[in-house]
This record gives structure tokens, C-alpha cells and sequence, in this order.
């Protein structure tokens, strides 16, 4: 979380990451990081495979699953926050090809 | 949910079948209605079509809510795909589709009709097989310094002057593993591909998982040749037992080679 922690505290970090370049190269990375649920995808399927190798059990299966679930809805929240499309959800035919 | 609610919800089933959303699972070629059992996502909702001419979309009435991919969720969509796939040919939609009614259903149906037509002519009669290889690095790595000369033969030095063995010559015989191992892994991997290239229509690789697996690949198979891509597989297998692991999955719908770009957006 050193990331995060350095743009809550950044008025009194202005000194060192005094650049607005800085900031904004910061804040891309934290929001990429925040939005992007490939990682966690990459991870249930990890998670799939070692049950079916017989690595971990039915219980710890159910257990990482449910973090896994919680990082996706994380994601999910922070996507809707910024305005970026989220999967999941109603969804309908779009009125015009516009929205492509 | 407590139980307030769930009354509450099955009421408002009973008392109107279409206020709900609907869960789409694949799109099929059929000109009239059909049901598939009470198997549904959600605690086995009823499945059933929604036609538009001759193509079908098969869905089951859900909540309006986004369906997290557990485990629970992916074998209900899964399971009612495998129902539908043993008469239809389908195309399978993506986990979680949810349209707020009926008559979103039809306008996917209506405004797709061409390409969904087209694609469900080329995929006609062809089933999905997954295949995941993995080795075994130990097992691969003692092959590799039994059948690499130039290997064992600083493997052999470096064990007789252990003292005196260099950084430099571990290093050498690190990287010699290596290229040895990536050289092996493609070797596998395209005499698969090639012994199976006669009992398939297609293949795609996707990225592999976690660092055992050196093959994730989805196979295209005609219905007819299932028998033979299955005995070719079990016979691959055999050949690689030693050094290699095999996971074979399917049949299932074309879900690596049906690529329609929908456009859906998000209703509010």
C-alpha cells in the first residue's frame, strides 16, 4: 500500500514528489491497479487448477475463492466510481453504433 | 435473503413470470418454444427459450444482480450449456449476461440475427476440447542431463571439483538447463499440435497458468471425429507419461472460436 499511502499524504510529501507529472504517473499506476481485475482472473483459474491437481482441498478452495470474490467486487466498485465499464450487471442491445 | 424476502420474491413470480430479468445462457437454432428442466443459475430456475424466427436464446428468469463467477455459479451456466449443447448447436454467451426483460432478449436476437445465424452454420456440428499439459520440472530436468552431453558433461565436472568449480561454470550449466527446457517445452507442445492437427478443426493457445503448465490449449473437433481426437489424446498422453501431465476437458461449446462482438450496453 506504500503507493496509496504517498498520494493520502501528498500536500505533505510535495517537496519530494513535488512534480505534477509525478502525481499523475502515480495515480495512473494506483488506478490501473485498482481497475484492472485481469490479475484476479489469473488467479481463480490458478486456484481451479490446483483443486483439480489435488494441491489444496474442497475447504481452502471455498475460502480463497471468497477473497478472490471480494477483490473482484473491489474492482467493480472502483470501475463504477471512475465511470469505467463493468462487467456483471443488466445489460441491454445499444441504441446506436456509437457506443462501439 | 431472509425470509420476508424470499416470499416476497416467489410471489412476484408467480403473479408476473416476465417482471424479472432474464440470465442468458447460449443462443440455438430453433423455431419454437422448448424447455430444458428447472436447472437454472440461482438455485435451479426454470430454462426455457425466448424465440425471434428460427433462433432461440436460452435463458431463465433471475433477479436483476450481478452473478459472481464462484465455483457454484460457473457449473450452473456451465451445466445448463452442456444440457442444451447434447441436441443444439450453440453459442455460448458470457457468464453473467442479464437483460432486464424479454423484450431485450428479442432485440438482441433481432439485431444480431445475421451473425449469429452465420456463426451458429460454421460451428454446426463441433465440439470444444480443452487441453492443459503440465511437466513435471524435476522429472523434465534429469531427461535433459541424461540426453544433453555438453550438459552432463559440466554437470559431471563441476560435481568432481566441487571446491573449485566456478560461479561462472554453475552459471554456465544454469543457463545450458534452461534453453534445454524452453527447447523441450516447445518440442512437446508442437508435436501435440502436430499429432492432433488430423482429428481437429482448429486450435487456439491461450496463456498458460502458473509455472508447471508449458500447454492450455482449446481444440475445435467435429462431432464425428470426437471418438478419434479422444483416443489420439489418451494415446499422446501415454507416450508423454513419464514427463508430462494431461488435463482433458469437454466436450464443450465453442467458447475459444465463437468471437461476436456484442453491443450491449450497460441498462440502468
Amino acid at each position: 500500500m506504500g503507493l496509496l499511502t504517498n498520494i493520502l499524504l501528498a500536500p505533505f510529501l510535495a517537496p519530494i514528489y513535488g512534480t505534477k507529472w509525478t502525481l499523475d504517473k502515480v495515480d495512473r499506476v494506483v488506478r490501473e491497479q485498482l481497475t484492472d481485475d485481469t490479475p484476479i482472473k489469473e488467479d481463480l483459474m490458478a486456484l481451479q487448477l490446483q483443486l483439480e491437481m489435488g494441491e489444496i482441498d474442497d475447504a481452502e478452495y471455498v475460502r480463497r475463492e471468497a477473497d478472490l470474490m471480494q477483490r473482484f467486487r473491489e474492482v467493480r466498485e472502483w470501475r463504477e466510481k471512475l465511470g469505467m465499464s463493468t462487467s456483471g450487471g443488466p445489460v441491454r442491445v445499444a441504441e446506436s453504433d456509437e457506443t462501439e | 435473503m431472509t425470509p420476508g424476502e424470499a416470499a416476497e420474491r416467489s410471489e412476484a413470480v408467480s403473479a408476473d413470470n416476465t417482471g424479472e430479468g432474464k440470465y442468458v445462457y447460449c443462443i440455438i437454432r430453433l423455431d419454437r418454444s422448448r424447455e430444458f428442466g428447472e436447472i437454472g443459475i440461482g438455485g435451479g430456475a426454470r430454462v426455457y427459450t425466448v424465440t425471434h424466427n428460427d433462433l432461440a436464446a436460452v435463458v431463465s428468469d433471475t433477479p436483476i444482480v450481478i452473478y459472481d463467477p464462484t465455483r457454484e455459479n460457473v457449473l450452473a451456466h456451465e451445466f445448463v450449456n452442456e444440457t442444451v449443447m447434447r441436441e443444439f448447436t450453440l453459442i455460448p454467451m458470457s457468464f453473467g449476461t442479464v437483460f432486464r426483460s424479454e423484450k431485450d432478449v428479442l432485440a438482441l436476437l433481432k439485431s444480431t440475427y445475421q451473425a449469429f445465424t452465420d456463426v451458429l452454420e460454421k460451428m454446426q456440428d463441433k465440439i470444444e476440447f480443452g487441453l492443459k499439459i503440465l511437466w513435471d520440472r524435476d522429472r523434465v530436468v534429469a531427461a535433459i542431463e541424461r540426453d544433453n552431453d555438453e550438459i552432463r558433461r559440466l554437470k559431471d565436472e563441476i560435481t568432481r571439483n566441487a571446491a573449485s568449480s566456478t560461479y561462472f561454470a554453475r552459471m554456465q550449466l544454469g543457463r545450458l538447463v534452461e534453453a534445454a527446457m524452453e527447447e523441450a517445452s516447445n518440442r512437446y507442445v508442437a508435436d501435440v499440435h502436430e499429432q492432433l492437427k488430423d482429428v481437429s478443426v482448429a486450435s487456439r493457445s491461450n496463456k498458460v497458468i502458473g509455472d508447471r503448465m508449458i500447454l492450455n490449449a482449446a481444440f475445435l473437433v467435429e462431432r464425428k471425429a470426437e471418438r478419434q481426437f479422444d483416443e489420439k489424446v489418451k494415446a499422446i498422453s501415454r507416450q508423454y507419461e513419464d514427463l508430462l501431465t494431461f488435463k482433458y476437458t469437454g466436450p464443450w461449446p465453442p467458447y475459444n472460436f465463437v468471437n461476436i462482438k456484442l453491443k450491449l450496453e450497460k441498462a440502468t
